[in-house]
């Protein structure tokens, strides 16, 4: 037990200006968006410009899902049909309704986020395989919905969904589309590290971990709960959204299915449930890893149950549970050094 | 009268786990809860804070206010911190963390200013950061702030669920067994952190404690357990004297020299 | 607090940038043509009819290619979902930089590739789709070699109304093939008698009892049966619509992924006099396909070649001919006048004579009538169900160029 009569204030930070403050937290997206808005020069042709949209998309769809399950413990397999919700209601606006691609962006993710706040009621009383299953069936439903609904295209799929138009041009090449979802993904990006960084994060991380002890402490279970999958659906929404909208400008039921949600699930837990980083990571990772094993595409479904089986084995808390590791052990060897040192 | 409890039962199943029991708690008073195993004490707790709804007919009025039929959190909010058994602290956050959840009801930001990251809620976050580093000064556990707390001792846990009740700076403070299975030297410091707490703040505490030594040095009043039902209360000198209480306690085959050496090396 | 650092941003950026570039630059070989084939593969003989493609693409590099010029294949799945097939037809054109595409086998797929090739002007040659659709977007660059839709509803439409009576029942799955084989067999019937559908009902592919439809369709008693579905949904709706006794007099006829071998396997004796229209049957009698059979027979280990083998076949054989006929320079330089070159090659064929019914026909107007190539149906019986399965051709029936098109 520890002295309790010396009460010591914090360790980090001591005496940073108050502006200065502010250029260090914002200087890293700053720079972060200097280097994207430059990697389409790095890459070589159109189709890496497309891969790149891809992964962004796919960033997206897994921050989403980083969030509501690696930060607030929900277990959902909603989350793909959630995308599909996002990009039917993008598509309807925009083909349907005629809305401008910068009107149905929006109005498809706020949709969204009502749907997946629906999707969320189950999990006041569900919970680990139960939620799961009770997902399981809403996005089955979702996906069939779709293939019986002739407004949408049914199981023939939803085609010529429009462009973006910029200044009454149409966006359909992959870099100008890449310039379109970059800054979206890093936004994106930002306000999961803002949520997830303030009260918000920690009261996610908290009803995860004991849902009572969180209670005792004041956080209202159910209110973080709906607002988890909440901003986890908007996340899906915008994803979905930009999937619909880029060319062709096709979509189609097959490409929400379960085998879509379990590569995204390995996403997150490659990349570390529940850390700050895991969705980005394991999104950019796996969507790599699919690109280069499509030419091996009768071995690509074991590649990819053998990576998920490791990973879970050797590296429960992901590839950021690995980083995070490598810096708390060097953090802590540190104080035992400084403590040595004062000794 | 900070707390009012008038005929608190808990039925489960068969078995009445708390039997209309009554309890006044005066504003600024620590009082002790002794009893033995499985007489209701945890229960007790887990009923004022809202874990469980009681037996409709009973009453729990909290600054005035009937709180019986709120949720946790709401109760939390309205001031009632509590301590678990089990502990419960949040093991995969940091030692900080658990303090900074604590500190939640009392959150200014909302959650839409929170999503952009306007710079108040940084400022906000660092202030209470600040704030934070030097209740767990108090508590003594400064230089495990960033640690993951399921990497802490028993005995530190202890005293992180301690600090993560006190950042919630509530009016009542309900520590359940607090000072199991520490050493007796920091079952003394515990006892001095508790007071001091008190003290500095203002609290009012309900202790639960089966180291009847706490109970007595730092309880004004102690309330007695035993199948649910309130069997004594009153100082610790008149309930450690107590026939019932000394029976119920240690059981009927002892004889009075045997409990009176019994409570002297306690 | 811990801010994140500058240099943790940018490490993850140039990660992205390194990982990116370990994706296979593009490998474009001068003096080969280049060909991406894009197919449903992770299914029961899916694999062998992608294999087959290649394999006969690449025979031709054994005698030195055609007019001394190499063929290279790219062949990958894409598991007959348009987002995979997307990815395909983007890896061909700007990665592998290929001449012309091969694909696909699901009408869900082949729609949005048209699309694509359609922008970046490169063929496309679509082995097994079936939809109508595909050829009627008006695009220049591709090319049909199995059989529109349009033309299968009507071969089974027409001689069963003229065969076998007017009153019938529709039962099918959410598929897209199956919807559209149902909605066009129902357009003919009432377009050309007037005849509304007697029952109608959809199920999920997934279903796995069908009893209580077919129960209320026996209860009305009608001249046929319309079964819509992939290869699972046909067997057990044939299958349990003899357990609950419809009669055999009652003709059950189903969308052409009757055709694919696990059909008859999985619904055994219920698969008799089950008809379906196709482009090919392995009971055809030609020496052509006799000998074709006989090759699969041997060096695929496929007893009896549905028609997605022919086709897969026949489109290989088609793209040979026409490169033959193409001047193609094969240098980086001349990569889009090389695909308009193939484009125009493929456009020429006329009256090829293979494996098909009747002749396949291409021309160079954008038009349905100029790219549904192969406009001989067959209609196709069951005889015999179980492993060692057999069939036979009821009828052959070819259509004008404007058949079931929308009038103007
Ligand atoms: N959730 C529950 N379901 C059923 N029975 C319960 C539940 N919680 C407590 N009990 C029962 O209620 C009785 C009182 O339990 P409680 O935990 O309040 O005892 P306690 O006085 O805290 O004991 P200890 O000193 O061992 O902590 C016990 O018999 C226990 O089995
Ligand atoms: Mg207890």
């Amino acid at each position: 037990m520890k002295d309790t009569s010396t009460p010591t204030g914090g360790t980090a930070q001591q005496g940073v200006p108050a502006g200065s403050r502010f250029s260090r937290r914002h200087l890293p997206w700053l720079a972060g968006f200097v280097a994207l808005l430059l990697l389409p020069w790095a890459t070589p042709n159109a189709y890496h410009h497309y891969i790149l949209n891809i992964i962004l998309i796919n960033v997206i769809l897994a921050v989403g899902l980083n969030i509501v399950k690696g930060f607030a413990g929900q277990v959902t397999v909603g989350h793909i049909a959630l995308a599909a919700v996002g990009a039917y209601a993008s598509a309807v606006f925009a083909a349907k309704f005629g809305l401008p691609f910068w009107v149905a962006l929006p109005a498809a993710t706020l949709f969204t986020g009502m749907i997946g706040a629906l999707v969320g009621i189950p999990s006041f009383r569900l919970e680990g395989a139960y939620l799961a299953l009770a997902t399981l069936g809403l996005a089955e439903s979702v996906r069939v919905f779709i293939g019986v609904t002739d407004y949408i295209g049914a199981a023939i799929g939803f085609s010529d969904i429009p462009p973006p138009y910029f200044f009454g041009r149409s966006v359909v090449d992959h870099v100008a589309y890449y310039y379109i979802v970059m800054p979206l993904a890093l936004v994106g990006i930002y306000f999961s590290f803002c949520i997830l960084r303030s009260d918000i994060g920690r009261s996610f991380k908290a009803l995860r971990e004991d849902p009572l002890a969180a209670a005792a402490c004041g956080v209202n279970v159910r209110k973080y709960k709906l607002l988890a999958f909440t901003i986890s659906a908007l996340y899906a929404g915008c994803a979905g959204s930009l999937q619909a909208h880029m060319a062709p400008g096709f979509l189609h039921p097959n490409s929400y299915t379960i085998t879509e949600m379990v590569t995204l699930l390995l996403m997150v837990v490659l990349g570390g449930l529940g850390h700050i980083w895991g969705g980005v990571v394991g999104a950019v990772i796996v969507t790599i890893i699919y690109d280069l094993t499509r030419d091996y595409y009768q071995y690509q479904m074991a590649i990819f149950g053998t990576v998920i089986v490791l990973t879970v084995l050797y590296m429960p808390r992901g590839i950021g549970g690995l980083i995070d590791n490598y810096f708390a052990t060097r953090r802590f060897v540190a104080i035992r050094k400084a403590k040595a040192n004062a000794a | 009268m900070l707390l009012e409890v008038k005929a608190l039962s808990k039925r489960f199943g068969g078995l009445v786990a708390v039997n209309n029991v009554d309890l006044v708690i005066r504003e600024g008073e620590v009082r002790g809860i002794i009893g033995p195993n499985g007489s209701g004490k945890s229960t007790l707790f887990n009923l004022i804070s809202g874990v469980y709804q009681a037996e409709p007919g009973g009453q729990i009025v909290f600054a005035g206010e009937d709180i019986a039929a709120l949720q946790p959190h709401e109760i939390a909010r309205r001031g009632v911190a509590r301590t678990f058994q089990l502990l419960r602290i949040f093991t995969q956050m940091t030692v900080l963390e658990n303090l900074l959840i604590g500190y939640h009801p009392h959150i200014v930001y909302s959650s839409a200013v929170a999503a952009i990251g306007a710079a108040k809620v940084w400022a906000e976050e660092r202030r209470l950061r600040d704030e934070m580093m030097e209740l767990l000064g108090y508590v003594g556990l400064t230089e495990y702030a960033e640690m993951p707390a399921g990497e802490l001792s028993i005995g530190q846990r202890r005293l992180l669920a301690l600090g993560r009740a006190m950042a919630m700076r509530p009016k009542l403070l309900m520590l359940d067994e607090p000072a199991a299975g520490l050493s007796p030297v920091n079952v003394d410091k515990l006892l001095t952190t508790v007071l001091e707490l008190k003290k500095r703040f203002g609290l009012t505490v309900i202790v639960i404690e089966h180291i009847l030594k706490v109970v007595m040095e730092s309880c004004e009043t102690v309330t007695v357990l035993e199948h649910g039902e309130k069997i004594a209360e009153g100082a610790p000198a008149a309930i450690k004297n107590d026939h019932r209480v000394i029976e119920a306690y240690l059981g009927k085959e002892m004889d009075d020299a045997e409990v009176r050496a019994f409570l002297k090396a306690s | 607090m811990r801010i994140l650092s500058v240099g943790k941003c940018l490490l993850f950026a140039s990660a992205m940038v390194l990982a990116l570039s370990v994706v296979p630059g593009s490998a474009s070989a001068q003096g080969t043509v280049r060909i991406g084939v894009t197919l449903r593969m992770l299914i029961e003989n899916g694999f062998k009819y992608g294999q087959m493609t290649a394999d006969e693409l690449n025979e031709v590099n054994k005698s030195g290619g055609i007019n001394g010029q190499k063929i290279e294949v790219i062949l990958l799945d894409d598991e007959c979902k348009p987002d995979k097939g997307v990815a395909n037809a983007n890896r061909f054109i700007h990665q592998n930089k290929v001449h012309l595409i091969i694909g696909s086998t699901c009408s869900s797929v082949t729609l949005p590739l048209v699309d694509i090739v359609t922008k970046e002007e490169v063929p496309e040659i679509v082995p097994h789709s079936t939809n109508s659709s595909i050829t009627q977007k008006g695009s220049a660059w591709v090319f049909r070699t199995s059989v529109s839709e349009r033309y299968y509803a009507a071969v089974h439409a027409k001689y069963l109304a003229e065969n076998a009576g007017k009153k019938v029942a529709y039962l099918f799955t959410n598929d897209g093939a199956a919807i559209s084989f149902v909605r066009d067999y129902k357009k003919y019937m009432q377009e050309t008698y007037n005849v509304e559908p007697a029952y109608e009902a959809q199920m999920q592919e997934t279903d796995l009892d069908f009893r209580a439809h077919l129960l209320k369709i026996k209860s009305l008693n009608p001249d046929v049966l319309a079964i819509g579905g992939q290869i699972d949904a046909i067997a057990r709706i044939a299958q349990q619509s003899y357990e609950i006794g419809i009669p055999a007099k009652v003709r059950r006829v189903s969308a052409s992924a009757a055709s694919n071998a696990p059909v008859p396997e999985l619904a055994g004796d219920a698969v008799k006099g089950l008809i379906f229209a196709a482009a090919f049957s392995c009971t055809d009698e030609r020496e052509i396909a006799k000998k074709f059979v006989k090759m699969v027979q041997e060096k695929y280990k496929v007893r009896c070649p549905d028609h997605d083998f022919s086709q897969a076949y026949e489109t290989a054989q088609i793209v040979k001919l026409a490169l033959s006929k193409a001047k193609l320079k094969l240098t980086d330089a001349s990569l889009a006048e090389d695909r308009k070159a193939i484009r125009d090659a493929l456009a020429s064929i006329q009256n090829y004579q293979g494996l098909a019914s009747g002749p396949i026909n291409f021309c160079a107007d954008p038009t349905p009538q100029c790219r549904d190539g192969n406009r001989t149906g067959i209609l196709v019986e069951y005889t015999k169900g179980g492993k060692d399965y057999e069939m036979r051709v009821l009828a052959r029936v070819g259509f004008d160029p404007d058949f079931g098109l929308p009038k103007k």
